[in-house]
């Protein structure tokens, strides 16, 4: 790759980009004017805003006569507010009279904004108490009182009032009653009477209505009943007094608390929930629009064929290409940034516990932002080169966007943590890193950052290689518009098929794979006998893996045998296969155990683990190896390393297809700590097919590991037992099982190694791809013509 | 310099499923000569010279270019060659000069060394008027010069044209020819696509008719005059069409 070249396309493009007013519309203006003209509106908008009050019907409250006041002068009293201003955020209405008043049908003294349906079922009256022939009377009767509630409450419900508060009518009598049997008990213990201790009058308990479904009646509640709340502790603090006591006879003492985070760090804390999401938002979209100019509008204007005929490499064109777009996805999220920040600290300044973020956190949005642009970039990248045009390539984005925001939005709910697990997950980890650098949990996110900075960059590496391909399909590059009929397309795909599966064929396996899992992993329920657990496992097999494989090996395939490799392999691959997977144990083991220390397995899924674990313990070894050994070599090495692999073989380079592949089968098993290691030994069993050409050593070395991952549990504590020299080489571990001593880990290792070293030995038979990239290889490090090199043409070119 | 040995293109779409594009094509161009492709719309000439041009990979066969195979060594093939087609658009945002110094750049030409390569090159063209004009304001006369600079700009020995007077106005396609047989008796390779038999009688000393991905006949004008017996071009031009589509039908109704 010639540096000089990609600084040219680099160079040129950001130039064509300078010049183009639309990017730099989005890019620059938008980001300078958007913000500081939203925070203008906002502010012109909040004169006019004022907040109404909450309606609240009072029955029964107007004149309570009790002592600390509810309500004074017609509003409920201040000193029951945490600060004065607040009591006008709840407005009692009453009915006119000291009677009970409720109205139906009302229209004068409506209180102002009633709801949708409040002039036909408003009731009370403002506090003014006007009075109008349609009020009815309720006579204070106890035949009424639940009328009276009920009336109450289909008015809250009809929207007239946010909130009702009742008060039964015996309410002040009983409470009065309760404070004289006080008072009189209080007198008698002066005197030295007798006292009845288990005397207790019953005041009836007022009621307060409202409205869940809607989010103004609930604000109400939660206001009246603190008010309610403070109203009570007065009562009693009266009560304490009318019987010589102090109030504090109650409360003793108060709880002081002690914030120890600095002023910084709390308004630190503010911005760590929006920062992030801005600045990866941004940076996502700073990239789509100039990646569509870059491809698809490239194509569009016919300019892509001019450069690809020039002397720059498909890789320069594309790494040209995604500088370009990664600055001005930079140059995007950060003037973003700034200019919401300026606006944002301007107007948010006002409010109390808002400041300026810390300036490492700053440090680290700018540190993360590289990684993120780049990824994004490539994203676009590779999507953009699909696209025909520009008004398809934009319609690309809304899907990307729908992925990429449950990835930024989530991980800034308080729930979610900045751990090992999620750490892992692409995007969401670096949103969880930069929202605990602004929150000043510098540690927390140090401790993580070597994780999220590893899966960041294999996902950028992965996006980029992604987006070379693109470039260096002729299908993506010049893809001419073709009107899509069902019938065609189904015709196309069972005429035109190959012996082997496209990579197109292989994604849709995995995507049916992953698809049939989830959803009969949500129909099963956890098995409680053998039977059920052995029927439901092979069920899921047959449905997961083999279904998929051979129905589309059968119909996308014109040769199954070579699909699946159905072939015998030299005659010493499957004794090694067999032998490398016991070689491979001892480290097998270590590592399981080693990725349940970094990942224990959740609290949620535990119980059902160990209730399949229970089954299996208490099971007959031997159907058990028929079942978890065998069934699974067979099935999931048809799909794995049968179709899919073959798919990915059309790639153009055996490791690429050997990791995706194996990606695909740890993906498969669903839990992540079984995922990890499957991952890594579906790398050594696609290795063996690759080399081997044939499925049969996979499926022995499969079989053979799981035979010996059951054998660990169930035969090792028996082992222990009868042979105790065992314990030179193994120690029993917490699950049961044992665990291999370093010698053995590591002499196991050195003849695994030295196995696999006789597998890469066979000439592996090679996909037409893989044989052109080998000859382009060859081809581009000769300056001078290579005439044996024109074999090679006899190749599929388009990939 | 130009060796194409029985190559084929396959292309697949959801009517046709695979269908052959080019069906084992084979000629040679030589230095100083400028080589014809002539065929009608959608006979595989455009094809035939994107996978010259390296832009497109053939399904089997061979081609070099001055000794590079285009598939094994497709960078070393387009350091040798200057590709032009009816479909290579310019850059709508740069200038003229712009546009040719990008080129001439990428084919790493000293900065100096091109400069005095651009002067003189936009002086013979006749093209200083494209200097500081935008492709997005430029004439369809302006643009074709400007694509003729951009791919001579590094002086490769191997030019590919491929119907590159298509739209053009009579007096902007004679210029183009004119420089287009310049540029050959500069001991130019040349390639040169169309489906005007008048401009390949003027300006090819070699020709090749291809019709369906099929060359029907190949060789100097003389030789293929000759040897059909005919000794208009255009009259030729039909007759060899004609006999192939009749042959073709006569061939698919008695499977």
């Amino acid at each position: 790759m010639k540096l000089a070249n990609v600084k040219l396309i680099l160079a040129r493009e950001v130039r064509d980009q300078l010049r183009d007013r639309r990017t730099l519309f989005v890019i620059a203006v938008l980001p300078i004017l958007l913000y500081p003209l939203l925070g203008m509106s906002l502010f012109q908008m909040s004169q006019f805003m004022h907040v109404r009050p909450a309606r609240v019907l009072v029955v029964g409250g107007r004149d309570l006569g009790i002592s600390p006041a509810l309500i004074e002068e017609g509003r409920f009293a201040a000193s029951l507010f945490s600060h004065p201003k607040e009591a006008e955020r709840l407005k009692p209405f009453f009915p006119p009279t000291d009677n009970r008043l409720l109205k139906k049908g009302a229209t004068a003294g409506l209180p102002s904004s009633a709801g949708r349906n409040s002039r036909k079922n408003t009731a009370g009256q403002a506090s003014s108490g006007t009075q109008t022939p349609e009020i009815r009377l309720f006579q204070r009767t106890d035949k009424e009182e639940s009328d009276q509630w009920d009336e109450a409450r289909s008015l809250v419900q009809a929207g007239a009032y946010e909130a009702a508060l009742y008060f039964p009518a015996d309410f002040s009598v009983r409470l009065e009653e309760f404070r004289k049997s006080l008072a009189r008990r209080s007198e008698a213990r002066a005197a030295g009477e007798a006292v009845d201790e288990a005397f207790s009058p019953d005041v009836p308990q007022p009621k307060i209505s409202y409205n869940g479904g809607n989010e103004k009646s609930l604000i109400a509640s939660v206001r009246l009943t603190e008010v309610l709340r403070r109203w009570t502790q007065r009562i009693g603090d009266e009560n304490l007094k009318a019987s010589g006591l102090s109030a504090r006879t109650a409360r003793p003492f108060t709880v002081d608390t002690d914030d120890v985070a600095g002023r910084k760090s709390r308004e630190g804390v503010k911005w760590s929930s929006i920062l992030p999401v801005l600045l990866l938002l941004w940076a996502l979209t700073g990239a789509f629009y100039p990646a569509v100019d870059l491809c698809a509008g490239e194509k569009e204007r016919g300019t892509l064929e001019t450069l690809l005929s020039s002397p720059a490499g498909r890789g320069e064109i594309v790494l040209g290409k995604l500088l370009t777009i990664m600055l001005f996805s930079i140059i995007t999220a950060v003037l973003n940034l700034v200019s919401v920040g300026a606006t944002g600290w301007i107007v948010l300044s006002r409010l109390p516990g808002f400041g300026l973020p810390p300036p490492v956190a700053l440090v680290s949005l700018a540190i993360a932002l590289l990684p993120m642009a780049a990824l994004f970039s490539a994203l676009c990248l590779a999507l953009a080169a699909l696209a025909r045009s520009t008004r398809e390539g934009q319609y690309y984005l809304m899907p990307l966007l729908l992925l990429t925001m449950p990835l930024v939005v989530l991980p800034m709910s308080p729930g979610v943590e900045l751990n090992l697990g999620n750490s892992l997950i692409p995007v969401t980890g670096v949103a969880l890193i930069l929202r605990s650098m602004l929150a000043g949990e510098y540690w927390q996110a140090l401790q993580f950052a070597p994780v999220v900075a590893a899966v960041t960059l294999v996902v950028c590496l992965v996006s980029i290689r992604w987006a070379v391909d693109q470039f260096n399909r002729e299908s993506v590059l010049f893809r001419e518009s073709e009107r899509f009929d069902v019938g065609l397309w189904l015709r196309h795909l069972l005429r035109d098929r190959r012996p082997t599966p496209t990579v197109g064929a292989a994604v849709c396996c995995c995507v049916l794979i992953l698809l049939i899992k989830f959803y009969l992993g949500s129909i099963f329920d956890v098995p409680k006998f053998f039977g059920v657990f052995a029927r439901t496992f092979i069920i899921t097999q047959i449905a997961v893996f083999i279904v998929p494989a051979l129905l589309l090996t059968f119909l996308l395939t014109s040769s199954p045998r070579q699909t699946l490799l159905l072939k015998w392999p030299s005659w010493f691959a499957i004794p090694a296969a067999a032998l490398l997977a016991v070689t491979l144990h001892p480290a097998a083991k270590l590592l399981q155990l080693l990725v349940q220390r970094l990942y224990p397995i959740s609290e949620n899924l535990r119980p059902s683990l160990e209730q399949i674990q229970g089954l299996i313990n208490q099971s007959d070894f031997w159907s058990l190896v028929l079942l978890i050994a065998v069934v699974p070599a067979v099935c999931e090495e048809l799909a794995c390393r049968g179709f899919i692999l073959s798919g990915f073989r059309h790639l153009g380079h055996k490791w690429r297809a050997i990791v995706y592949s194996a990606l695909l089968f740890g993906l498969a098993h669903g839990i992540l700590q079984q995922s990890l290691l499957a991952s890594l030994i579906g790398v050594v069993i696609a290795y063996l097919a690759v080399q081997s050409g044939s499925i049969l050593p996979g499926m022995v070395f499969h079989a053979v590991h799981n035979t010996l991952a059951l054998a660990n549990t169930r035969v090792a504590p028996e082992v222990f037992v009868q042979w105790p020299i065992a314990k030179s080489f193994a120690t029993p571990d917490d699950g049961g099982g044992c665990m291999f001593t370093w010698p053995v880990v590591v002499g196991g290792t050195l003849v695994g190694l030295l196995l696999l070293s006789l597998f890469a030995r066979i000439p592996c038979p090679k996909s037409p791809e893989e044989s052109l990239e080998e000859a382009i290889e060859r081809g581009q490090h000769a300056d001078k013509p290579l005439e044996a090199e024109k074999a090679a043409c006899g190749l599929a070119a388009d990939r | 310099m130009i060796h194409v040995h029985e190559l084929t293109k396959n292309y697949s779409d959801l009517r046709r499923g695979q269908f052959e594009a080019l069906k084992g094509i084979s000629f040679h161009a030589r230095s100083g000569q400028i080589f014809g492709l002539l065929g009608p719309n959608g006979a595989g000439k455009t094809t035939a010279l994107r996978i010259l041009s390296t832009v497109l990979r053939p399904s089997s066969g061979s081609a070099t270019v001055d000794g590079f195979d285009v598939i094994t060594q497709s960078a070393q093939v387009r350091r040798q060659i200057g590709f032009m087609s009816a479909n290579t658009a310019v850059y709508d945002r740069m200038t003229g000069w712009e546009m040719v110094e990008y080129f001439g750049r990428l084919h790493g030409i000293p900065r100096e060394e091109l400069s005095e390569r651009m002067e003189s090159l936009f002086e013979r063209l006749k093209m200083n008027d494209t200097r500081d004009v935008l492709g997005a304001k430029m004439s369809t006369g302006m643009k074709q010069k400007v694509s003729v600079a951009r791919a001579v700009v590094h002086d490769p020995p191997v030019l590919i044209f491929d119907e590159a007077t298509s739209g053009l106005d009579v007096l902007v396609a004679r210029a183009l020819l004119e420089t287009v047989a310049e540029l050959r008796d500069g001991g130019k390779c040349i390639v040169y696509s169309t489906h005007i038999m008048r401009e390949a009688e003027k300006l090819c000393d070699r020709i090749a008719i291809l019709h369906r991905g099929t060359i029907l006949t190949e060789g100097t004008l003389e030789e293929v005059r000759e040897r059909h017996g005919q000794h208009d071009i255009e009259e030729l031009f039909f007759q060899l069409i004609s006999q192939h589509d009749q042959q073709s039908l006569e061939h698919f109704l008695s499977r």
